[in-house]
C-alpha cells in the first residue's frame, strides 16, 4: 500500500506553480523524508496530502487509494504542522478533550500516560508550555488518534537538540509499536540519516529524487582522483555532481553496480545520505527516480508512468 | 532486561545497522554476551537511540542469518551461539602485542589520527588480499568495517 | 502503550463513519464561551435597563420625556448592539483559526473542515439571532405606546424601525454573517471586526436612505390629516391627480392675485 501517491500533481497560487507535474508513490512501513530548499513545495505537497488544500492539476491519494481530505483519509492521518499549532488559551486537558471530540478514535490512556512521562502538567494553558513541550503535546495528540500515517511538517525546526532527540524517539517508538508510517519534511539532514529509509527530494516544485535510502546509497559512489584526469572520465561516468579541490576532483556518480566504474588510480568510497542530498540540491537538473527512466546529469527529468 | 547498551557513531561512515551488528558480535566475542542472553527489544533500542525501527530489524535479521541469534516469537531475540570465540589467553596475548606496536608507532612520531589511518589502510589491504584470494570468511572479514 | 481495539484499516473500509455532530457541542461552547457570555452580559444589562424604564413609563402614564434619557437617545445607543454582536461573535470564529494557524490542527481532525464550520456557526447564529430577537421584543414592549404614534417617534423612523422585534434579530444575523465573511476574507481578527462594523454601517445607510421606502407601495393621499407616525416620503402639489411643478403652482397663485405670502398664511 502506498501511504501517499501523487500523479502529476500540481498546485498553483495565483500565477506561480508551487508544485508541478509531481508524481511519487511513498510505500507504507517507512519513514519517508521530504527534503528540499525553501519554496520547493514541501509544505504544499503535505497540505495537499492531508486535505488542507485542493490540487490545481493531477491527483493525490492516501492510505492505499483514498482521496486526500476524504473522511477515510482524515480518520487515518494525523498531521502536525510547522511550529505545532495549538489553541494557546486552552489547557492541556481541554486540548485532549477537544481532540477526543473531533475524532473517531482517541486513546485517552496513552495520552495521559505519555504526558505524565513527559512531565507536562495537565492544567496548564498550552501557550505557557515550552517549545519542546508544545511539540511533544502536539505529537501526543496526533499519536493518540491511532493513525495509520503520521505527517510532520518541519517538526523540529524550533526545538533544541535534546528536545529533537526526544521527539524523534517518540515517533520511532510509535512506529515500532503501532505500525505507524511516517512522512516528514525537514531541513536537518544529519538527523535524517538515522531515521529516514525513504527519501524524496523536491526541487522547484517537482520530484528530483525518490527512492529507498538503501537503494540510493547503494547506487551512488564518490570517486576521487587527480584533477588532470577528471575531464577524461567525466564523459563515461554518470556524474551527478563534481567537486574540484586543489589537485583532486571528487565525482559523485550513479552506478548500477554491474560494472566497476573506478578508473585506475582513483579511489571509491560509499556516500552518506547527507552528501547525496546536498549533491542533488546543488544540481537541480539531475534526478534519480524509480523506474526504467534514468536521467543523466543536467538534462530535464521525465517521470516514468 | 538488557545486557547491551548500543551506541552510534554518526561520523564513522558505517551504516547504522552494521554498527549494531558489530556491537553485538563484539560483545559476544569479548564474553559480555553469552548464549541465552536476550537482546533489547526493537522498541527499546529505537526509544533510546531515536533511529528507524526498520534499521534495528535489519540488524537483528542479519545477526539471525549469521546464526548468532535466534528470534523466539512473542519473547524476543536471543543469543544462540558464540562464533569463533577467541580463547582468553590468546585475546590477552593479542592485546599485549597490539600495545607494543602502539608504543612503537608512538615513538616513531605517529599521532592518534595517524595510527588510525595507518591501521584502517592496513586492514583494507588485508581484507582485499584475503577476498582476492577467493576466501571469504563471513564474520571475520566484516570485522574490518567495525573498527573506527 | 495500551492497545485499543482498532477499527478496520482505513484502506479497506471505504465508508468511514463520520464523527457524530453532537461531539461539537462541547467544542463550540468551550471555544466561544467568552463571546457568548459577552453577548448575554451586554444584552442582559440592556434588558434590565429596558425593563426598569418600561415599568417607570407605565407607572407615569407615558408622559413623554419623563423617563430616562429619552427614547431617541436610547434608540440610537441600542442600535449598535447587533453590529457589536456581529463583530465580536462572528468575526473571530474563522479569523482566529486562520490567524493563529490552528486551522492546520482543527481541520485535519476526523470531524472535517466543512462540518466543523457548520457545527460552529449554526449554534452561534441561533444564539445571536434569538438573543437579539428577544431584546427587540423587549424594546417594543418598553417603548411600545410611545412609538405607536401618539407621542414621540414613529415606528417607521430610521432609528426605531431597526430596533423592533424581528428587525433587530435580522440585523443581528446579518451583522454576524458579515463578521464571518470578513473573518474568512481578511483572516485577521481585529481587522475583520473593524471591517464588519464598516460594512454594517454602510448597509444600514443604504437600506435606510434608499431601500426602505420601496418595501411597500406608498399610500398616495390628498388628505392633509395624516395619522401621526406616518412616514412622509414626499409631498407634491397636484392638479387633476397629476403632480405639477412649482412654476405651474406659481402661475396659479398669480392668477388669483396672490402676492408673496409668508408661509402659513391663507389668502
Amino acid at each position: 500500500m502506498n501511504v501517499i501517491e501523487a500523479t502529476r500533481l500540481g498546485k498553483r497560487y495565483g500565477s506561480t506553480w508551487a508544485l508541478r507535474e509531481c508524481s511519487l508513490a511513498i510505500p507504507d512501513g517507512h519513514v519517508a523524508a521530504l527534503v528540499g530548499p525553501n519554496g520547493a513545495g514541501k509544505t504544499t505537497l503535505l497540505n495537499l496530502a492531508v486535505g488542507l488544500t485542493t490540487s490545481t492539476a493531477g491527483t493525490v491519494t492516501v492510505l492505499g487509494g483514498a482521496p486526500a481530505g476524504s473522511p477515510v483519509a482524515r480518520d487515518g492521518i494525523a498531521f502536525v504542522a510547522q511550529d505545532a499549532p495549538l489553541h494557546k488559551n486552552l489547557s492541556v486537558t481541554d486540548m485532549l478533550h477537544l481532540t477526543r471530540n473531533l475524532n473517531q478514535r482517541f486513546d485517552q490512556g496513552y495520552a495521559t500516560a505519555r504526558l505524565g512521562e513527559l512531565g507536562i502538567p495537565l492544567d496548564r494553558k498550552t501557550g505557557k508550555l515550552s517549545g519542546g513541550q508544545q511539540a511533544q503535546l502536539a505529537l501526543t495528540l496526533a499519536l493518540s488518534r491511532r493513525p495509520r500515517l503520521l505527517v510532520l511538517d518541519e517538526p523540529m525546526a524550533s526545538l533544541d537538540p535534546l528536545a529533537r532527540h526526544d521527539f524523534m524517539a517518540t515517533v520511532m517508538a510509535a512506529m515500532a509499536d503501532d505500525d505507524v508510517s511516517v512522512v516528514l519534511s525537514s531541513h536537518v539532514l544529519a538527523e535524517l540519516e538515522r531515521v529516514a529509509d525513504y527519501l524524496v527530494i523536491l526541487s522547484r516544485g517537482s520530484v528530483q529524487v525518490a527512492g529507498e535510502v538503501d537503494d540510493l546509497l547503494a547506487s551512488h559512489r564518490v570517486l576521487s582522483g587527480p584533477d588532470a584526469e577528471a575531464d577524461r572520465y567525466a564523459e563515461c561516468l554518470d556524474v551527478v555532481h563534481a567537486l574540484h579541490s586543489k589537485a583532486q576532483t571528487h565525482f559523485l556518480i550513479r552506478t548500477d553496480g554491474s560494472i566497476n566504474p573506478v578508473p585506475p588510480g582513483w579511489k571509491a568510497r560509499p556516500i552518506t545520505l547527507e552528501e547525496l542530498v546536498l549533491a542533488y540540491l546543488r544540481e537541480p537538473g539531475a534526478a534519480s527516480l524509480p523506474g526504467p527512466m534514468r536521467v543523466r546529469f543536467a538534462e530535464p527529468t521525465e517521470v516514468a508512468q | 532486561m538488557t545486557s547491551i547498551e548500543f551506541s552510534l557513531d554518526p561520523t564513522s561512515g558505517v551504516p547504522t545497522y552494521l554498527q549494531l551488528v558489530h556491537q553485538v558480535e563484539h560483545a559476544v566475542r569479548l564474553g559480555y554476551l553469552e548464549a541465552g542472553d536476550q537482546l533489547p527489544t526493537v522498541k527499546d533500542v529505537v526509544a533510546s537511540l531515536a533511529i528507524n525501527p526498520n534499521t534495528v530489524a535489519k540488524a537483528y535479521r542479519e545477526l539471525e542469518t549469521k546464526g548468532l541469534t535466534v528470534g523466539r516469537p512473542g519473547q524476543g531475540t536471543f543469543i544462540q551461539s558464540t562464533l569463533n570465540p577467541v580463547a582468553l589467553p590468546e585475546l590477552s596475548g593479542l592485546q599485549r602485542s597490539l600495545l607494543a606496536w602502539l608504543a612503537t608507532a608512538d615513538t616513531a612520531g605517529l599521532d592518534e589520527d595517524g595510527i588510525v589511518a595507518l591501521f584502517a589502510n592496513a586492514l583494507r589491504e588485508f581484507r582485499d588480499r584475503r577476498s582476492g584470494s577467493g576466501v571469504r570468511r563471513g564474520a571475520a572479514s566484516d570485522e574490518a568495517e567495525g573498527v573506527a | 502503550m495500551t492497545a485499543l481495539t482498532t477499527p478496520a484499516q482505513p484502506g479497506l473500509d471505504a465508508s468511514a463513519r463520520l464523527v457524530p455532530w453532537r461531539r461539537m457541542a462541547w467544542v463550540t461552547w468551550r471555544q466561544h464561551r467568552l463571546a457568548l457570555a459577552g453577548v448575554v452580559a451586554v444584552l442582559g444589562a440592556a434588558s434590565v435597563y429596558l425593563y426598569i424604564t418600561g415599568e417607570q413609563l407605565r407607572h407615569q402614564g407615558f408622559v413623554s420625556y419623563g423617563a430616562g434619557p429619552g427614547l431617541s437617545l436610547t434608540a440610537v445607543l441600542f442600535q449598535v448592539i447587533p453590529p457589536l454582536l456581529g463583530a465580536f461573535v462572528g468575526a473571530p470564529v474563522l479569523a482566529r483559526e486562520l490567524e493563529t494557524g490552528t486551522f492546520r490542527f482543527t481541520w485535519t481532525q476526523g470531524f472535517g473542515r466543512a462540518r466543523w464550520t457548520v457545527a460552529t456557526l449554526a449554534p452561534l447564529a441561533v444564539v445571536v439571532t434569538v438573543a437579539a430577537g428577544v431584546f427587540g421584543f423587549l424594546f417594543s414592549w418598553c417603548y411600545g405606546p410611545q412609538i405607536d404614534g401618539k407621542y414621540v417617534l414613529s415606528p417607521l423612523a430610521a432609528t426605531t424601525f431597526d430596533l423592533r422585534g424581528v428587525t433587530l434579530a435580522a440585523w443581528a444575523l446579518v451583522a454576524f454573517s458579515i463578521g464571518v465573511l470578513a473573518g474568512i476574507l481578511i483572516r485577521r481578527v481585529v481587522p475583520a471586526m473593524f471591517a464588519t462594523l464598516v460594512a454594517w454601517s454602510g448597509l444600514v445607510v443604504v437600506t435606510g436612505v434608499f431601500l426602505r421606502r420601496h418595501y411597500e407601495p406608498p399610500l398616495v393621499t390628498s388628505n392633509p390629516n395624516l395619522p401621526s407616525g406616518a412616514w412622509v416620503i414626499s409631498q407634491q402639489w397636484t392638479r387633476d391627480g397629476k403632480p405639477v411643478s412649482l412654476s405651474v403652482v406659481d402661475q396659479v397663485l398669480r392668477q388669483i392675485g396672490a402676492t408673496q405670502t409668508a408661509p402659513g398664511h391663507c389668502p
